[in-house]
């Protein structure tokens, strides 16, 4: 499994460069030998095999996104293959003149189904490479995803990767100290090169948008090949109902990220895959070096290796080439102390891209601002001295408190607050002090031999802004 | 969901694919849909394992540290202070306080993880159980060789996986570790394959799914969600921490099913596990073998009889070239358990019983009682040999 090969995708490529016209015929007969053309007809196995489309809403909305590329494929309208992601219906057929249906088959019909089927007999018969079941998804993110390059400093690396997200060229990657420096480039999939600039930057989930900038904006142009539309993941599905813009993950789902860990790749070289299962989804709470990591939102734990510099920025797709996050920055498990390889989801992600595109810089701000409001009095008060770790003891329980009325009581021991545990007392002052100003504290405590829950609600006078 | 039923599933979707993809390149769709399939079973086994895991979390407890080095300028001073029959912490992993792992191991309230959870030697332990229900729990013996620690809390009729038989497994098999290490009820899932069997002197089967703190403690499965036994850290050398450096970097250990039942009912009764020492300093000599320098007063080798100068020529029947061989024949092996040695003495051999000893019942060691001899070359020192400049053999 671990050394599978990305076998079709070199063909595929090769598909759209050539231009000479190929038959529907001529493909699919040809294809059972594992020739080039059979990737044409990798067009979303996965959406055929189910019979559903990935996306399950806002069909019509995405069917009038897919509209404008109508003019040039007509045949990915047909296919309706995934209209969530319009540019991967410009996959199936990239350029016009690669579509010549002569004979007329259309898409569903008799001919093809029967070809379809000698297939099956053939693949069975004749010994033949298998190309793995990743290729597909990973010739989607390798298309969408671009190298960058940037400012670094010491273990600071000067170079990662970033996600495509408009066919204009927003780009969204991680905030590093590669997107804060005064040149940013990137390179796409064709090997293209560009220039960008940081459109915004979210120290709170540690991500920035960037847009490449056009040959007009450049005095002196970097690119001296042709740019047309690129290829994109598609950010503004909305992420509220998370099945809506991709298949639901679920722990143990097979994951692929394209990226360019060690900067591997350059130029119009292919990123580089790396495979593995979707672990948990779970909150972040991490550090780098000695700073705690700002982001403390969900992120997507994985088990493929991904903790490398010029990985962060990656693309995460599942089997179906849907984006399902993007891998985070380099930091340590504050739960295991172990380096953590996971990715920010895409529900984050596309938070993210609304409010950057929309918002004014205002805006966002506004969003970030931490409240003012200080959090009630619980009325705990816990024994502060003792030896090198001061375990969290109640000392005393405030007359009339919150913390009373709850039913807290003197020499209970603080197992933890709001499901972080908590074994000493300064990490109970530190997750005490980030609540916010009427949430509600659930503790834990051992009295005896007896572990006790204890819900604290803030008072009610309080509670009214 | 059982077993059984998880095997019939996958083999569905495979069955019915080529009829519904039949439009398609057969090969293509036939890789998607197995891949498919393979997803989906990893998905019910991380469902169907949830009953049977365990949430462990520590309270209190310090941060094992490396050995002191107070006198690292006067090697003789250090050596002399120190026990060296004392087993070295190991790596410089720092442990989290993150919660842990365990697995429900019988039906009246034990609870099987790994010993790494408690290095920190915390003051309170409790579980959460499969139903939500959190207990105190009492932690009733360790394993310090295989890593396994058994905890009791007081519940009833909590069910129980199935286990895998280790005799079946095959290298290449898939090999799924489940974990509760990054806290929340769902388990985190990580997969990957058997890589060898009968590691560890037969104590450990060899898997690259990721192994990391946040599974130690947890089952490692099969493809039908039966257990194969227990992630744990495991490196060949001693130490509480050893192997934990080794975390997520695709060589992660399971100690198997055929282990576990031979020791778990031990741990039950209260018995501990420690490493066992032979209490003797020893030297490679090449050509020649591994000479005894000296032997601690008392120990089991010389209760057995052992001078020093003698040759150790094999252990179980395994012949000894240098002090790694040595050391691989005994670093697994638990205090208690007899070995039959071969010593050399004036070239003639000499079978002896010994019963590995723990490092509590060695008494003092002799400075070299054999007489260093500056003309005979010392071989080339393994890297654990650097850290202690005269090595005490296990």
């Amino acid at each position: 499994m671990k050394s599978r090969r990305v076998g079709s995708t070199r063909g595929f490529t090769k598909a759209y460069a050539v231009s000479q016209p190929v038959r529907c015929k001529t493909k699919l007969t040809l294809g059972w030998h594992g020739q080039t053309p059979r990737n044409r007809a990798i067009e979303c196995p996965m959406d055929a095999a189910r019979g559903v489309c990935p996306c399950r809403r806002n069909r019509e909305k995405a069917r009038a996104s897919v509209a404008p590329y109508a003019s040039f494929h007509p045949r990915s309208l047909q296919r309706d293959a995934c209209p969530c992601h319009p540019t991967q219906a410009r996959l199936i057929d990239p350029a016009p003149q690669l579509v010549h249906d002569t004979h007329g088959y259309g898409q569903y019909n008799v001919i093809p189904c029967i070809l379809g089927m000698c297939g099956i007999l053939l693949s069975i018969i004749t010994p033949q490479a298998s190309a793995g079941g990743f290729d597909y998804a990973f010739h989607i993110a390798q298309q969408r995803v671009v190298k960058l390059y940037g400012m670094g400093a010491g273990q600071q690396v000067g170079y990662g990767t970033g996600m495509i997200a408009s066919e204009d060229g927003y780009i969204v990657t991680v905030l590093s100290l590669l997107v804060s420096g005064n040149r940013i480039r990137a390179v796409t999939a064709n090997g293209s090169r560009y220039e960008a600039d940081l459109i915004k930057r979210d120290a709170d989930r540690q991500l920035a948008l960037l847009k490449l900038k056009w040959p007009e904006d450049v005095h002196q142009p970097l690119q001296d090949k042709p740019i047309g539309p690129l290829p994109f993941f598609d950010f503004t599905c909305d992420p509220a109902p998370q099945a809506a813009c991709h298949e639901p993950l679920l722990p143990g789902d097979w994951i692929l990220a394209a990226g360019n860990p060690f900067k591997i790749a350059n130029g119009s070289e292919q990123m580089s895959l790396a495979h593995g299962v979707f672990s948990v989804r779970t909150r972040l709470d991490a550090r780098r070096r000695t700073k705690d990591f700002p982001y403390t939102g969900d992120v997507l734990v994985i088990d493929a290796i991904t903790s490398n510099p010029g990985s962060p920025g990656s693309a995460m797709v599942n089997l179906q080439g849907e984006l399902v996050g993007m891998i985070g920055r380099l930091v340590i498990s504050n739960r295991t102390h172990t380096h953590l390889n996971y990715a920010i989801p895409y529900d984050v992600l596309a938070d993210f891209f609304k409010q950057a595109t929309q918002a004014s810089n205002a805006d966002m701000a506004k969003t970030t601002i931490p409240t003012e409001v200080e959090a009630f009095d619980t009325g705990i008060r816990i024994s502060r001295t003792g030896y090198r770790t001061i375990l969290p003891f109640v000392d005393r329980v405030v007359r009339n408190s919150p913390a009373q009325r709850a039913g807290l009581r003197k020499d209970d021991l603080i197992l933890s607050v709001n499901d972080h545990e908590v074994s000493d007392v300064s990490q109970f002052d530190k997750r005490m002090n980030v609540r916010g100003p009427a949430e509600t504290v659930e503790l834990i405590v051992l009295r005896g031999r007896s572990i006790v829950t204890i819900h604290i609600e803030a008072p009610e006078a309080k509670k009214a802004p | 969901m059982k077993p059984r039923s998880i095997l019939i599933l996958p083999l569905l979707i495979y069955c019915q694919t080529p009829v519904v993809m039949a439009q398609l390149p057969a090969k293509v769709n036939d890789d998607a849909a197995l891949m498919i399939a393979t997803q989906q079973v990893f998905r019910e086994i991380a469902a169907s394992m949830k009953s049977y895991l365990v949430r462990i979390d520590t309270v209190g407890g310090t941060q094992p540290g490396e050995q002191l080095n107070l006198d690292s300028d006067n090697k003789e001073g250090r050596k002399r202070s120190q026990n060296p029959f004392r087993d070295t912490l190991g790596s410089g992993f720092v442990i989290a306080d993150g919660p842990a792992t365990g697995i429900v191991y019988s039906r009246d309230g034990y609870i099987l993880t790994s010993s790494f959870n408690f290095a920190r030697r915390p003051v309170l332990i409790s579980v959460t159980l499969p139903d939500g229900r959190r207990l105190a729990a009492d932690l009733v013996a360790r394993d310090h060789v295989r890593k396994l620690a058994l905890l009791k809390v007081d519940a009833h009729d909590l069910s129980l996986p199935t286990w895998r038989d280790t005799q079946d497994v095959q290298v290449g098999e898939w090999a799924i570790a489940l974990g509760l290490g990054f806290g929340g009820r769902e388990p985190s899932v990580t997969v990957g394959v058997v890589s060898a069997l009968n590691r560890m002197q037969g104590n450990a089967i060899q898997t690259d799914a990721k192994l990391s703190p946040a599974n130690y403690g947890g089952p490692v499965c099969d493809i039908f969600g039966r257990v194969i036994g227990i992630a744990v850290p495991m490196a060949q050398r001693a130490g509480e921490l050893a192997g934990v450096e080794m975390y997520d970097c695709g060589v992660g250990f399971i100690v198997p099913q055929s282990r576990i039942s031979v020791i778990a009912p031990q741990l039950m009764t209260g018995k501990s596990f420690q490493r066992g020492w032979l209490g003797i300093q020893v030297r490679s000599v090449p050509g020649v073998g591994v000479v005894v320098q000296s032997i601690a007063d008392p120990s089991p080798m010389r209760d057995a009889g052992a001078v020093p100068g003698d040759v150790v020529k094999a252990i179980n029947g395994f012949h000894l070239r240098n002090y790694a061989d040595l050391a691989k024949q005994i670093y697994m092996i638990p205090a208690g358990e007899t070995l039959q040695v071969r010593l050399f003495r004036d070239g003639s051999a000499i079978d002896i019983d010994v019963a590995l000893a723990s490092a509590e019942a060695l008494g003092m060691l002799p400075e070299a009682e054999e007489p260093f001899d500056p003309s005979v070359p010392v071989e080339e020192r393994t890297p654990e040999d650097q850290k202690e400049p005269a090595p005490p053999s296990p």
